[in-house]
């Protein structure tokens, strides 16, 4: 269904500008999982589930997990039970709120809506990917593995601080 | 996948063996020294690879690469200017940072992303290679980050790479969409079939803006100057050559599998890029005071004047921007390599005060900086001339008289500023500079030497061509 496409791009591209228009990183990663959930709903509407599932549990998952990290690292306290308050007021979650209820809507639609005979989709199996990815593309999958090293190595220098500095369960 | 297939990647596998051989090295604690040596031992095992494989070439690895002569000989490349870049890199990096070991795992695993740059011949290895390169740029340029201009090049470098990146991504889109395969020999079947599209002028428009961007083409040049200036520079030599060799290899399978010249638009697109970049980086670089942005420029008009070259579409075309490409490698290595070991560990040296008198003062190194800002004004018994003699000769056969009289009269114009820095090398030095000792004498006079032999090289180039092109020739007939 057209119309579910655009809207889910729509919702995607609104989200995505409210990523970068954010000064509070916790409000852009908000925002940011709901760009990904849009992109994942954009997916579902082309017929394309194992993609849509992919996109969620890869990047939407990843960003819940950077998530569970802030809140780990900063819990000291009381205090910061008042910060996270302050972060969550209503005003900053009710945009993202808004835009998955959309996207909820729409995967509802798209769930609940008679099948439609006319449209030959080819399913793509999770079998078939794996195929693919460990058979004709497997060097590609290998270079890949650089990139992430590539990755790993340069924000781990770039991130190096020189005086060291233990985490408050390390410092007995 | 068969042996002989196996085989022929041989060369890209040692290199990434080489990344690996260096974190191993870091685990167990070995000194800057080992690591240097060790890697310096593994491009040549890199070399040795390619030219043991050579025999069984060419050799198809469907889907992602075709491993030709030509390939072959864009790789050897890319490992010649890393070899000097690593030489170059252990005097720069010892005075500096405490820490210089993971530079060579980034500096390996970019070559590796320049290396399969040359091989890809599907969309995939495109994308991976050109970001395997990126993402290690990113790190390399920033390595230094305690100095001013570091973080402000490599903040620059990644948002202006990661929104090329998107345009590339876009491209290869919309390419897909028209074409439904991403292979390039793929593409150029289905397009045989119909007339040129819109949806595929399009995508290769955006695919343009992204290989223009790592090529440093006007207009997308803005990163270049502050980048150069801001990178270490052993890295800048880096980008300077190995990059834009990947870069612009890959453009060049692309085009040449696609046939992009015989569509009229890409023709008219290439020529205003290359005309502007020519006219752009000549009239940039002519007030500059610090040598490492004037070569930052200087570079924009020269991929002006190899996109000359890469217009003609013909054999020749092809020889002279090979040669043209080992030519500017030569002499931007030498160029660096005569910064690095000017610089001391406080001090860039980078403004062109600085090489006021060179030649009375360190006549070795001034020579060899001369020797490699003639070869890039172009002037005769320099390699420089005879590539831009190559350039012209096969734009003539092709009879492409405007870009030609652009080449021409902005040469000219790059004259100036090239003597202009030579008229400083020889002038009287007005203050007594002190010059650091070799700290590090066995690297000193190892890197002594290979500039030396670079400029030997640049020389013997400009007179003796016939058996490197022989070379070349003997190559791309490999395909």
């Amino acid at each position: 269904m057209p119309i579910l496409f655009y809207l889910s791009s729509a919702v995607a591209i609104i989200a995505t500008i409210m990523v970068i228009t954010r000064y509070h990183p916790i409000h852009a990663l908000l925002y940011l999982v709901v760009s990904f959930l849009a992109i994942a709903m954009v997916f579902l509407s082309l017929g394309a589930p194992f993609a849509a599932a992919l996109e969620v549990i890869v990047y939407a998952g990843a960003i819940m997990v950077l998530f569970i990290f802030v809140v780990m690292m900063l819990n000291l306290g009381k205090e910061t039970a008042a910060q996270e308050k302050d972060w969550l007021r209503p005003a900053v979650w009710i945009g993202p709120g808004v835009l998955t209820l959309v996207l909820l809507m729409e995967m509802s639609i798209l769930l609940l809506a008679p099948p439609q005979r006319n449209v030959a989709v080819a399913v793509v199996t999770p079998k078939q990917v794996a195929l693919s990815l460990y058979g004709e593309y497997i060097i590609a999958v290998e270079l890949i593995g650089f990139l992430l090293t590539t990755g790993i190595v340069g924000a781990a220098h770039i991130g190096k601080q020189k005086k060291k500095s233990l985490h408050r369960f390390l410092q007995a | 996948m068969s042996e002989l297939q196996l085989l022929s990647l041989l060369p890209f596998m040692v290199l990434a063996v080489a990344s690996l051989v260096v974190i191993l090295l870091i685990a167990f604690r070995a000194s800057h020294t080992v690591i240097q040596v060790t890697g310096f031992i593994m491009m040549c095992l890199v070399v040795l690879a390619t030219w043991y494989v050579k025999d069984t070439l060419p050799r198809l690895v469907p889907p992602l690469f075709i491993v030709d002569g030509q390939a072959a000989l864009f790789t050897g490349l890319i490992i010649f200017s890393v070899l000097v870049v690593g030489l170059l890199s252990y005097i720069y990096f010892e005075e500096r940072e405490e820490n210089p070991k993971e530079y060579y795992i980034l500096l390996f695993l970019a070559t590796l992303g320049g290396a399969i740059l040359t091989i890809s011949q599907h969309f995939i290895s495109f994308f991976i290679g050109l970001e395997l390169l990126s993402v290690s740029l990113y790190a390399l340029i920033a390595y230094l980050r305690t100095r001013n201009h570091a973080v402000e090049a490599g903040m620059k470098y990644l948002v202006l790479a990661a929104m090329s990146s998107a345009f590339l991504l876009f491209g290869m889109a919309l390419i897909y969409m028209e074409t439904g395969t991403m292979t390039f020999p793929g593409i150029a079947e289905k397009l045989t079939d119909g007339i040129s599209s819109p949806l595929f002028l399009f995508g290769t428009g955006a695919m343009i803006v992204a290989i223009g961007f790592k090529l440093g083409l006007v207009p997308f040049h803005l990163w270049i100057a502050d980048v150069y200036q801001g990178s270490p520079s052993p890295v800048t030599a880096f980008i300077a050559t190995t990059s834009k060799i990947g870069a612009f290899a890959v453009l060049l399978r692309f085009a040449q599998t696609v046939n992009l010249h015989e569509y009229p638009l890409m023709i008219t697109v290439f020529s205003v890029i290359a005309v502007a970049s020519m006219v752009m980086g000549n009239v940039l670089a002519l007030r500059q005071q610090n040598l490492k942005r004037l070569l930052a420029y200087s570079s924009i008009a020269h991929f002006g004047y190899l996109l000359v070259a890469f217009l003609t579409g013909s054999k020749a075309g092809t020889e002279a921007t090979i040669f043209y490409l080992a030519a500017y490698s030569i002499t931007l290595l030498a160029a660096f390599g005569v910064i690095v070991l000017l610089s001391t560990g406080d001090e860039e040296a980078d403004r062109i005060e600085n090489y006021q008198g060179l030649i009375w003062r360190k006549p070795v190194l001034g020579t060899i900086l001369t020797v490699a800002l003639f070869s890039l004004a172009g002037i005769p018994l320099t390699a420089g001339f005879l590539a831009k003699f190559m350039v012209l000769s096969a734009g003539v056969q092709q009879s492409q008289w405007p870009l030609l009289i652009v080449l021409v009269l902005t040469s000219v114009i790059g004259l100036y500023y090239y003597l202009r820095i030579i008229s400083t090398l020889f002038a009287t030095a007005d203050r007594p500079v002190n010059i650091p000792g070799p700290r590090h004498p066995f690297f000193y006079f190892s890197t002594y030497a290979a500039l030396v032999v670079l400029a030997g090289a640049l020389c013997w180039l400009g007179v003796f061509p016939g058996m490197v092109l022989q070379g070349i020739r003997s190559f791309l007939l490999l395909h």
